[in-house]
């Protein structure tokens, strides 16, 4: 579709769509909402950087925790299994002195 | 890219209040909220001035973020279902008539009724004096729509400024008879 305008009444739409003037306090409270946010701003991300640094300490936390907790487990099931291997050794070691035993007593 | 100019925000504020202002009182038709508008506008440009490259994309800036807080308001305004265009005649007649002719009082109501878009396209034109193509940056919207909207709106707008102009002449010649 062409735009084809109309040169008269154009000219009458310029004229009624000229610029108003902004209300005279606008700059005023303008800069004045500025100057109230900007405090505020840095307040925001300090509260922010806040926010972030107690988030980090609680996941390093947390990762530690695991860490620990992960030891300890390793440390536990280590101790079973040495405990298992105490058991089975006492019990061949048994068994051994046992089929000693028997082999002198039929030697005998 | 590095430029050399350096933009103050008070200048800036200075030079271009006037437009950012018009352009929302002329799209919400309230002259409280586009005093409002014009304020967020300024202060968002602020937030944003380290990206401004030139006086002109200033300009440009300006424009398109206040067409845009501008048409969301007038969403908002929508959603809360007030009769905004009965709300913008009043408001209209009552401060237009302080800068203008009966005529460009009666075509700034007569914008008032006007589809969103339409209008956009026609504050943009006839306030900013600007191309269907810079309308077509400013709006984010293809040019082809941009001069559809135009066209249409300036057939409706030139329409019933001439039913008004024909009642007007009715009227007078009704008066000038008795």
């Amino acid at each position: 579709m062409e735009f084809e305008p109309n040169e008269d009444f154009e000219r009458e739409l310029r004229q009624a769509f000229e610029r108003r003037p902004a209300p005279p306090g606008l700059k005023r409270k303008l800069l004045a909402r500025k100057s109230a946010q900007r405090p505020q701003h840095l307040s925001v991300i300090w509260q922010r950087l806040a926010a972030s640094i107690v988030l980090i300490a609680a996941l390093a936390g947390g990762l530690e925790w695991r860490n620990l907790e992960e030891q300890r487990k390793d440390e536990a099931a280590r101790q079973q299994v040495m405990k298992a291997l105490r058991i089975t050794a006492h019990a061949l070691n048994q068994m051994n002195a046992q089929l000693a035993a028997h082999g002198r007593a039929a030697n005998e | 890219m590095a430029h050399d100019w350096q933009p103050d925000f008070e200048q800036l504020v200075d030079k271009h209040q006037s437009m950012v202002f018009s352009l929302a009182w002329r799209m919400t038709g309230d002259r409280g909220l586009a005093e409002e508008i014009a304020q967020d506008v300024f202060l968002e440009l602020d937030r944003h001035l380290s990206r401004i490259e030139s006086e002109a994309h200033a300009c440009f800036w300006l424009r398109r973020v206040a067409m845009s807080r501008s048409t969301d308001a007038l969403r908002r305004r929508k959603v809360r279902g007030m009769d905004l265009w009965v709300e913008m005649e009043d408001r209209h007649s009552v401060q237009a008539e302080i800068h203008s002719s009966p005529l460009g009082v009666r075509l700034e109501q007569l914008l008032a009724t006007l589809p969103e878009q339409q209008r956009a396209a026609l504050i943009l034109r006839y306030q900013e004096g600007l191309t269907p193509e810079e309308i077509a940056a400013t709006l984010e919207s293809p040019v082809a729509t941009v001069k559809s909207h135009l066209q249409r709106g300036l057939k409706l707008l030139r329409a019933k400024a001439l039913n008004h102009l024909r009642e007007y002449v009715r009227v007078k010649e009704q008066v000038r008879g008795v």
